[in-house]
């Protein structure tokens, strides 16, 4: 890779980041009820994202362990309680695992 | 939200940036050549992109697949630009410069932030601008941070596993956080399902599959 690719890849990059944000209009009313129903599915696809890997499995047990621990205490919608729950699991993972 | 609630909030998050771009830096040097591993972190600021152009790179990739896999992975920042633009009330230049910033880190913490905003009656663009600015920031000297130190050769693999747990964990919870009325929820279920279904079929789409399964999920109307 040279410089001029980098080039490249920086722009698609940046102009990929900034064309919604910088050149669309605000949306209509119908539109943004769609896009406001959104962030809940993105953050769990993420989510399930993080939990897989490029062949086709889960990643290893404590890190599950943790995702299970953060999803236990989800209900109390607090990101700390989360952060919490997901030590406690891959606390509990690697102590179980081992 | 003060900006001292979301650095603090932002913090584990950008630990977790760190150790990954230490494990880039190390990787980076030997491939790319110091100059263009800083360049490259200073200016794509993308722990996804950065990974897979260097695993094409290491294969001895030529410029067409590196320029493809850019559009592919950078797609979904449409989605997410979409979603966060009615929460932005500032001029184009602000959003301009703002837009650099996004990522799926701080697009989750700038929309959960907007959320609280608008549950306590106060206007929502200020809050999410402040919030996608200092998250931004603060990932983004994490990046920097773990790249130097991986260019230097310190290493931190141990703490790669740690590391990884953060983001399931922190997407989980800012996930609970956008939860507001039981369609949300379900939506939220059904699109890991979803995203889960596209992965395992494509492995190649895991890093668009959360993006393409959430405009799914989010299209059909009606709210609970």
């Amino acid at each position: 890779m040279n410089a001029l690719v980098l080039a490249l890849i920086v722009a698609i990059t940046y102009g990929s980041r900034a064309i919604s944000l910088v050149l669309l209009p605000r949306p209509g009313a119908r539109l943004e009820a769609i896009l406001a129903r959104m962030p809940a599915p993105i953050f769990a696809g993420l989510a399930t994202a993080t939990l897989l890997t490029g062949d086709r499995s889960l990643v290893g047990g404590p890190i599950l362990w943790a995702a299970l621990g953060a999803l236990v205490v989800s209900p109390a919608r607090s990101l700390l309680a989360c952060l919490i729950g997901g030590a406690a699991g891959y606390t509990l993972g690697t102590l179980l695992i081992r | 939200m003060s900006t001292r609630a979301i650095l603090a909030a932002s913090l584990p998050a950008a630990a977790a940036i760190l150790v990954f771009g230490t494990l880039y830096g190390a990787a980076a040097r030997a491939i790319m050549g110091v100059p263009l591993t800083v360049a490259s972190s200073l200016l794509i600021f993308s722990g996804a992109l950065q990974f897979a152009l260097l695993a094409l790179l290491s294969a001895g990739a030529t410029t067409l697949p590196l320029v493809l896999i850019t559009a592919a992975l950078n797609l979904r920042h449409l989605v997410l630009g979409a979603v966060l633009r009615p929460r932005l009330e500032g001029s184009r230049l602000r959003r301009a410069a703002l837009s650099f910033f996004l990522v799926d880190e701080t697009f989750g913490f700038a929309v959960a932030a907007g959320q609280a905003a608008e549950r306590a009656g106060k206007p929502v663009g200020p809050v999410t601008e402040r919030t996608l600015l200092v998250a931004g920031l603060t990932c983004y000297l994490a990046w920097q941070v773990g790249t130097l130190i991986g260019l230097l050769g310190v290493g931190l693999a141990v703490a790669e596993n740690v590391a990884g747990a953060i983001f399931p964990v922190l997407f989980i919870g800012l996930g609970a956080l956008a939860v507001t009325r039981f369609s949300h929820a379900v939506r939220a279920v059904v699109a890991a399902l979803l995203t889960a279904a596209i992965a395992f079929a494509w492995p190649d789409l895991r890093v668009v599959a959360p993006v393409v399964a959430a405009v799914l999920v989010a299209l059909p109307g009606g709210e609970r």
